[in-house]
């Protein structure tokens, strides 16, 4: 029982790990990767939480009591394996860090970077170990000794992880110019990051979550994903399911509506799919599940491109600011449409948004996404 | 096919050499540099940014083209000067403070010099009172602001307001983009156009010069 005396309700974690799995608990989990909102609750910036890693802690805990979603989440961010190799990071007050200065501009730079890297020691990594640790026993303490309420860390593919080495107009060029150095950096580029997910899981994180904003069709081709950067995000998901067997959540993040079918087939338990349109995204997951080639069991989405509307693949979808553009109508309207597509699928929905929350959303309408995860998915 | 239609060619087929090599051929037959820029290099990137809206080229191939056009235009634009040739508007481009992103941007303003515009970056991360200055000193007919996180596109609401109190709002238009913005907010933020992508900032640059 989780918070209500007399409640029936399981906990978050056996919500979520069940829905990963491809089974049904007694309703569909929440899981909107909460960055910004506890922040909002708590009336503090990123920048505050990063400096006092024990208050990102604090708003984790918090936000999760207050908009009761099923999952909690470490830093969530490219910075710190990447700020190790090289790349100088600005850290906004408002937001997580980004790229000030690329560590790689040519090939030599490259191969002057030491990519082996000890998070349990090197750079920023081990404030974002500590704060998955501090998340695990603050979660302990409160579920009576029993960690009630998973952990959701956070790891970057190869191609995005260079991407932010190089930055991104570089990398882009470098793909269109140099493919065999685009791919050599990824072989590069990929046990760093392996190595930082490996200690997060060891640290107490319960899932992971591997996400690529470079691969788009907003980005690049889809030759070029399938020839170049596909293999690398299959190879980095198996590769962390050998050394963890967590379950992991890929984010193809903007729209890949033309290459769903190659998506799926990089072997995650769950998408977290971007601008998308819902019917497209599972219609083609199914495809491939039913082919052999995948095994999806549930989509981390997606309210804010539920609509019918947009499954020409070329239509814009909202971003996920229907958080804080829409009413709390729109928003269950949306996450019902979800719910309803997802699950007559036959997988399983996990209720969230199509990319982080934006900051300021109204908290009315992170409420709403709950409230409509109870009123219309609802098992038992 | 004219050597114009070559350079044309040259460009949306991604090779820099080659329309550099036509660019000074063309030159050297005294093409007037006008000539070559209307009906070479604009319409070079207008196929370039219709191709990209329909998925026939993607950002690295957008990036090479816009290289092939950045090269010819270093060639003819001593030319272009002398000739006195006018732009097609002046735009003042930035990514907002807070903001390092500036791919969308130059993406943005490559596209804008290749649609005849005259296009000077202020870079990223500019504060509301740069884009003021730039206003003040080099008075454009538009200011482009880029934006992708949801923590920093409401600085452009900021710059519009820094443009109001300076008296400067009637004199410059305002466009937004950025993958996180739409039209709503675009509105909220009192900008008076909002685009999706690179080609359709020059459609908008173009509709908000002729005032329609």
């Amino acid at each position: 029982m989780y918070m209500y005396d007399g409640v029936t309700e399981m906990t978050p974690m056996e919500r979520m790990m069940a829905a990963l799995n491809g089974e049904k608990a007694d309703r569909v989990p929440v899981n909107i990767y909460p960055r910004y909102a506890p922040l909002d609750y708590l009336g503090i910036t990123w920048l505050q939480a990063w400096e006092d890693p024990d208050l990102w802690v604090k708003a984790q805990i918090l936000g999760q009591e207050r908009f009761q979603y099923d999952c909690v989440i470490d830093y969530n961010m490219m910075g710190p394996v990447e700020e190790f190799l090289g790349t100088k990071l600005k850290y906004p007050q408002d937001d997580a860090p980004m790229i000030k200065e690329p560590a790689i501009r040519t090939k030599e730079d490259m191969k002057k970077i030491s990519w082996e890297v000890d998070p349990r020691k090197d750079g920023n990594m081990p404030k974002v170990l500590h704060v998955i640790r501090q998340l695990k026993e603050e979660l302990i303490k409160r579920g009576g000794g029993k960690q009630l309420v998973p952990i959701a860390t956070w790891g970057s593919c190869p191609s995005r992880t260079c991407a932010c080495l190089t930055g991104f107009t570089e990398w882009f060029l470098i793909i269109a110019k140099d493919p065999e150095w685009a791919q050599e950096m990824m072989e590069l580029a990929l046990p760093s990051w392996l190595e930082m997910v490996k200690a997060e899981v060891e640290a107490g994180a319960n899932l992971v979550w591997v996400n690529d904003p470079v691969s788009s069709r907003d980005c690049i081709s889809r030759e070029a994903y399938e020839k170049l950067t596909q293999p690398m995000e299959r190879k980095f998901i198996e590769a962390i399911r050998r050394e963890t067997g967590v379950p992991i959540i890929f984010h193809p993040c903007g729209n890949w509506h033309d290459r769903m079918d190659l998506v799926a087939q990089n072997q995650a338990d769950g998408y977290f799919p971007g601008t998308m349109d819902i019917q497209l995204c599972v219609d083609k997951i199914i495809e491939q599940n039913k082919a052999g080639k995948a095994r999806v069991k549930a989509i981390n989405g997606n309210i804010g491109a539920a609509m019918p509307s947009t499954t020409d693949g070329r239509t814009p979808v909202p971003y996920a600011s229907t958080l804080n553009q829409s009413t709390p109508d729109e928003v269950e309207a949306e996450a019902k449409e979800v719910i309803k597509v997802v699950e007559d699928s036959g997988l399983r929905s996990i209720l969230g948004t199509n990319c982080f929350p934006p900051a300021k959303s109204p908290f009315v309408n992170i409420d709403t996404i709950t409230y409509s995860a109870r009123k219309y998915g609802t098992f038992v | 096919m004219g050597i114009v239609e070559d350079i044309k060619e040259s460009i949306i087929n991604m090779d820099g050499d080659k329309a550099k090599e036509l660019i000074q051929k063309a030159i050297g037959e005294s093409l007037e540099a006008e000539k070559i820029l209307k009906e070479g290099l604009i319409p070079a990137m207008e196929v370039v940014g219709k191709e990209y809206e329909v998925g026939k080229k993607f950002i690295p191939e957008m990036l090479l083209s816009a290289e092939a056009m950045k090269g010819a235009l270093e060639l003819l634009r001593p030319l272009l000067a002398k000739s006195e040739v006018k732009a097609a508007g002046k735009v003042v481009m930035g990514t907002v403070e807070g903001d390092v992103h500036d791919i969308g941007q130059n993406l943005v303003s490559t596209m804008l010099e290749g649609g005849g515009f005259k296009v000077s970056s202020l870079g990223t991360d500019v504060p509301a009172e740069e884009f003021v200055a730039a206003v003040k000193e080099e008075s454009p007919d538009i200011i482009g602001m880029s934006a992708l996180l949801t923590t920093t596109m409401p600085h452009m609401k900021d710059v519009v307001a820094a443009l109001i109190e300076s008296g400067l709002r009637d004199k410059v238009k305002v466009m937004v983009g950025g993958a996180v913005l739409n039209q709503q907010f675009a509105d909220e933020y009192g900008a008076d156009g909002f685009a999706p992508d690179a080609a359709s900032a020059v459609r908008l640059a173009k509709r908000l010069i002729s005032g329609k």
